[in-house]
C-alpha cells in the first residue's frame, strides 16, 4: 500500500519538477562484432542547457551520438523524450521528434543555394507538388534572422560561404523544425577565434529560447566557457556528470583518462650521435625548406596544425608523394623519393595516418596484410605460399601481442586498437632502419596505446630512428626525445622535449614565437 | 554459410532440374559435354576478366577484342601466313588492346567503365575493317585441329579453358603478383603505401585480360571454322556476369576463379537447359539477366545479415 503511494507520488513528482530532463539515454548498450561500444550509458539532458559531452577517441560519444538520432538502433535500454519513451525511425524520425544532430563535415551539401540547405529534407516547401522557391527563401530568411546572421545571403551557393557562415547555416537548417535538442560534434574544428565566439552568442540565444544542446569537443577551455554541465564518456560508460562551474579541466582530463597520463610513457633513452636520416631543405606541397636531422636511436616528434605540413613531411620521406627540391639522406645514402617501394627498400617505412583508409584492408585476413609490405621478402621467384605467409603473421602477433583467433582472421574483425598493431606489424616486419609514425595512437584504447608507445622506445633502443606526428601534445612531450614544431610548412621551432610544455609548443605551432 | 552455398545449390538445383524434366537428353554423356564445349570459350574470357575484377576494375572490352583477334587470325592465314605466326600475332592483338586499356586506366586514370568502353567500340570498327564486314572462311585444316579436335573423347577447347583457369588461379593464388593484385583491390592506397606499384599492376591486369580475350577469339574462329565482326562480342556481358555470380560464392566477395567457373556453368547448364526443354531464346536472354541480380541481390542481403 505505502509503496503504491510512494510510486505514484514519485510519478506526480517526475510530471510536475521544474528540473524536467528533455532527453534521457537510460541503460543504453551497443555493440559492433561482439565488443561493446556502449554498455549501459545514461545521460540526462535539461531543456535550456548546454551540455557538454566529453571522452577520449573510441569512448563511445559519436555511437551514443548516432543512437539518440536515429542513426543506430540500440541493442538495449531506452531514449525518453519528455517523459515519454520514444523510438526513432531513422534520422527524419529524430528530427521530426526535434533531436538534430549536426556533424562538422556532412551538415550542408555545398552544391545547392544556401536556401535549399536550410529546407533539405522531407520538409521543402512545396506548392502543388512543385517547389516552392519564394516559400524556402522567405524560410531560410526567417531563420537566420533567428540567428541574427539575416546578411548572409540566402540565394548563394552553400559552398561559397566562409566555413562559419556553413555552420550557421547547418544550425539554422537544424532549428527549423522546432529543434528541441540540437547536438553539436566538434563544430568550432574550423573555425577561427573570431567565429567561435559567433557561433556562441547563436548557441546562447537558443539556450534562452529553451533548446538543449549537446556539446562534444576536445577543446576543454570553450567547454569551460560555454557549457553548463558536462558528462564524461570512457569506455563505453558515462562516468561522471556535473555542473561546470563544480570542476575543473584538470579534474576532467584525469576523468576522461581514467588515469594519470603520465604513467602511460616509457623512460626516454640515449640516442647514438650518428645520423640516420637527414633532410637538406627539402620542399613539396605544403613543405617548405625543411632541413632536420634525426639520429640512430632518437624518437623526433614533428608537431604542428592541421594543414602544416606535417603528414607531407613523412609521406615525402616515405616516398609517397614527391618532394620538389632538396635532399634525403638515409644512412648516408641519397634516396630517390621516386616511390615507396624505393624508401621500402632503403629501410624507410611509414605508418599512415588513416588506419582503415590507408593501413589496412578490412577484408582480408592478418597475414594477407603483412604480407602485402613483405612480398619482395617472403616470395621467392614470385612464388608465396600460405604456409610462410602464416609463419610471418603468427610471429608478428607474439611479438605485438595481437588480440586474434588466428593469423586467418579478418582484419574487420579486431578493435581499433589491434587493427593499429597489424598496421606497425606489416612495417616492423622489414626491420626499418627509420620508422615514420603518423597519428599511431589515434583513437585506439588507452592499454594500446601504452604498449605502442613502449613498442616505439624499446625500436629507438635498438637503433631505429623513429619520427612521430601527433596533433596530441601531450603525447608528443611525453614519448619524444625532441620535438620539431611546422608552421605553415617551415620549421617554427626545435625543442627538447623533456623541458618545454604545451604552451610553449603552441607558440611555435601558430608561428607566433620571436 | 547460406551465402557461401546458396550459389553452388543453386547451380546443382539446376542440373537437378532439367535432369528430371529430360533425364533421358540432358543428362547423357553427349550433352554434358556438350556443355562443357559450349562453355569452354566463355571460360577462358571470364577467367581472365576475374583478374581485372580482382584488380577493382572490369573490361568491357574483352568481347570486342575476342571478335577482332578471331579476325585477324582468320585474315592472316588466309593471306597465307603460316599457322604459328598468325596465332602469335592475333594474341600481340589482344596484348595491345589489353595494354591500351591498362594506360588509359593506370596512368592516366579514367575509369574502367570508360576506358574499355571507348577501346571495345574503337575495336569493334577495326573488326569491321579486317573483315571487310564479311565472313571470313577458307581456314588451314591444321588450324581447325585447335577448336574441333578432341583428345580423350573430349573438345580440345574445354583443355584449354581448363589450363587458362588452373594458370589463373594459381598466379592469384600463390604468386606475389596475385597477392599485390588482391592488395589493389581490396585497397589501392593501403597497397600503394606498402610499397605496391599499383599502376604496374593494374596495367599488367589488363594485357592479361587483352591476352586471354584473343585467345578465346582465336579458339572460336577456330571451333567455328570461321570468323565475323562480332562473333565474339557476346562473351563481354557473359563474362562479367559469371564474375558476378562467382563473387557471391566468396566469403570476402572477391572475384575468385572457381566461383567463376561456376558462374559460368550456371550460365552454360541454364542455356543448355531450357534449350532441352524448348524455352525461346528470347526468354533465356530474360532469365539470364534475372538469375544474376537474385544471386547478387541474395548474397547483399545475407552479407548484412552477417554483419
Amino acid at each position: 500500500m505505502t509503496s503504491d503511494i510512494h510510486q505514484g507520488a514519485d510519478q506526480l513528482k517526475a510530471v510536475l519538477s521544474p528540473d524536467d530532463y528533455v532527453l534521457e539515454a537510460v541503460d543504453i548498450s551497443k555493440h559492433f562484432d561482439g565488443v561493446f561500444a556502449l554498455n549501459g550509458v545514461d545521460l540526462k539532458i535539461r531543456s535550456g542547457e548546454i551540455h557538454a559531452l566529453l571522452g577520449e577517441n573510441g569512448a563511445g560519444k559519436s555511437t551514443l551520438i548516432k543512437i539518440l538520432t536515429g542513426v543506430l538502433p540500440q541493442d538495449s535500454g531506452s531514449i525518453v523524450l519528455n517523459g515519454v519513451p520514444v523510438e526513432f525511425k531513422g534520422v527524419n524520425g529524430a528530427r521530426r521528434a526535434g533531436v538534430v544532430a549536426l556533424y562538422q563535415e556532412l551538415s550542408i551539401v555545398p552544391g545547392i543555394s544556401v536556401a535549399e540547405n536550410i529546407s533539405l529534407g522531407d520538409d521543402m516547401p512545396t506548392r502543388t507538388g512543385l517547389v516552392d522557391w519564394t516559400e524556402m527563401r522567405r524560410v531560410a530568411q526567417e531563420q537566420l534572422g533567428r540567428l541574427n546572421q539575416g546578411h548572409i545571403p540566402v540565394q548563394t551557393m552553400a559552398g561559397r560561404l566562409t566555413p562559419v557562415q556553413q555552420t550557421m547555416v547547418a544550425v539554422a537548417r537544424a532549428i527549423r523544425v522546432k529543434a528541441r535538442v540540437l547536438i553539436l560534434d566538434e563544430p568550432t574544428a574550423s573555425l577561427t577565434d573570431v567565429e567561435i565566439q559567433d557561433l556562441f552568442r547563436v548557441l546562447r540565444r537558443l539556450r534562452a529560447e529553451g533548446v538543449a544542446i549537446i556539446y562534444v569537443s576536445h577543446r576543454l577551455e570553450e567547454v569551460f566557457t560555454l557549457c553548463d554541465r558536462v558528462t564524461i564518456m570512457r569506455n563505453g560508460q558515462t562516468v561522471a556528470t556535473s555542473d561546470v562551474a563544480d570542476t575543473t579541466i584538470d579534474q576532467v582530463i584525469s576523468t576522461m583518462v581514467g588515469r594519470n597520463q603520465n604513467d602511460l610513457f616509457p623512460e626516454r633513452g640515449a640516442p647514438e650521435t650518428s645520423v640516420m636520416v637527414e633532410t637538406r631543405s627539402l620542399s613539396g606541397r605544403r613543405l617548405k625548406n625543411v632541413s632536420l636531422a634525426v639520429r640512430k636511436g632518437e624518437v623526433l616528434g614533428i608537431g604542428g596544425l592541421a594543414g602544416s605540413g606535417r603528414s607531407e613531411l613523412l609521406r615525402i620521406l616515405a616516398g609517397a608523394q614527391r618532394r620538389t627540391a632538396g635532399e634525403v639522406l638515409v644512412d648516408g645514402q641519397r634516396s630517390s623519393g621516386l616511390s615507396v617501394t624505393a624508401a621500402l627498400k632503403q629501410g624507410v617505412a611509414l605508418v599512415p595516418e588513416e588506419r582503415r583508409s590507408q593501413g589496412i584492408i578490412l577484408s582480408q585476413s592478418i597475414g594477407d596484410n603483412i604480407a602485402i609490405a613483405n612480398l619482395d621478402r617472403i616470395g621467392k621467384w614470385g612464388l608465396t605460399t600460405r604456409g610462410r605467409v602464416t609463419q610471418l603473421a603468427t610471429k608478428s602477433i607474439a611479438d605485438l601481442k595481437i588480440k586474434t583467433l588466428a593469423a586467418g582472421q579478418p582484419v574487420g574483425q579486431l578493435s581499433g586498437g589491434n587493427q593499429q598493431k597489424v598496421v606497425l606489424a606489416k612495417y616492423l616486419a622489414r626491420n626499418p632502419k627509420v620508422l615514420l609514425l603518423d597519428e599511431p595512437t589515434r583513437g585506439i584504447d588507452i592499454g594500446t596505446k601504452a604498449e605502442i608507445y613502449a613498442l616505439i622506445r624499446a625500436l629507438a633502443a635498438a637503433g631505429t630512428a623513429v619520427i612521430v606526428v601527433s596533433s596530441e601534445l601531450p603525447e608528443l612531450i611525453g614519448l619524444t626525445d625532441r620535438i620539431v614544431l611546422l608552421h605553415e610548412g617551415r620549421v617554427a621551432g626545435d625543442v627538447p622535449a623533456a623541458d618545454t610544455d604545451e604552451e610553449e609548443l603552441l607558440t611555435y605551432c601558430y608561428g607566433r614565437a620571436s | 554459410m547460406l551465402k557461401s552455398g546458396g550459389t553452388i545449390l543453386g547451380f546443382l538445383l539446376l542440373v537437378i532440374v532439367f535432369g528430371a524434366l529430360r533425364p533421358d537428353v540432358f543428362l547423357s554423356f553427349g550433352n554434358l559435354r556438350n556443355v562443357l564445349e559450349q562453355v569452354a570459350i566463355l571460360a577462358i574470357v571470364a577467367a581472365v576478366q576475374s583478374v581485372v575484377m580482382v584488380v577493382g576494375n572490369f573490361d568491357l572490352s574483352v568481347g570486342a577484342t575476342a571478335s577482332l583477334a578471331g579476325a585477324v587470325v582468320a585474315q592472316l592465314m588466309i593471306s597465307g601466313y603460316g599457322i604459328t605466326l598468325s596465332v602469335l600475332a592475333a594474341l600481340a592483338v589482344g596484348a595491345v588492346v589489353g595494354a591500351v586499356n591498362g594506360y588509359l586506366t593506370a596512368y592516366l586514370r579514367l575509369s574502367a567503365f570508360v576506358a574499355t568502353l571507348a577501346t571495345m567500340t574503337s575495336v569493334s570498327g577495326l573488326t569491321f575493317i579486317v573483315t571487310n564486314g564479311a565472313t571470313l572462311f577458307g581456314l588451314p585444316k591444321a588450324f581447325m585441329g585447335l577448336g574441333q579436335g578432341r583428345w580423350l573423347e573430349m573438345p580440345n577447347p574445354i583443355f584449354v579453358a581448363l589450363a587458362v583457369s588452373l594458370l589463373v588461379w594459381f598466379v592469384l593464388r600463390n604468386t606475389t603478383l596475385g597477392r599485390r593484385w588482391h592488395a589493389i583491390g581490396g585497397n589501392a592506397e593501403v597497397a600503394k603505401l606498402s610499397g605496391v606499384n599499383v599502376s604496374l599492376m593494374r596495367f599488367a591486369a589488363f594485357v592479361v585480360a587483352g591476352l586471354g580475350s584473343a585467345l578465346a577469339g582465336i579458339v572460336l574462329t577456330s571451333r567455328l571454322a570461321s570468323a565475323t565482326a562480332t562473333s565474339g562480342d557476346s562473351y563481354m556481358l557473359l563474362a562479367i556476369a559469371a564474375v558476378f555470380l562467382g563473387m557471391t560464392i566468396s566469403k570476402e566477395g572477391q572475384a575468385n576463379v572457381g566461383g567463376t567457373l561456376i558462374g559460368v556453368g550456371i550460365l552454360g547448364v541454364l542455356s543448355n537447359g531450357l534449350n532441352i526443354v524448348g524455352v525461346s531464346t528470347y526468354v533465356q536472354q530474360f532469365l539470364t539477366g534475372a538469375i544474376i541480380v537474385a544471386a547478387v541481390a541474395f548474397s547483399r542481403l545475407s552479407n548484412k545479415g552477417v554483419s
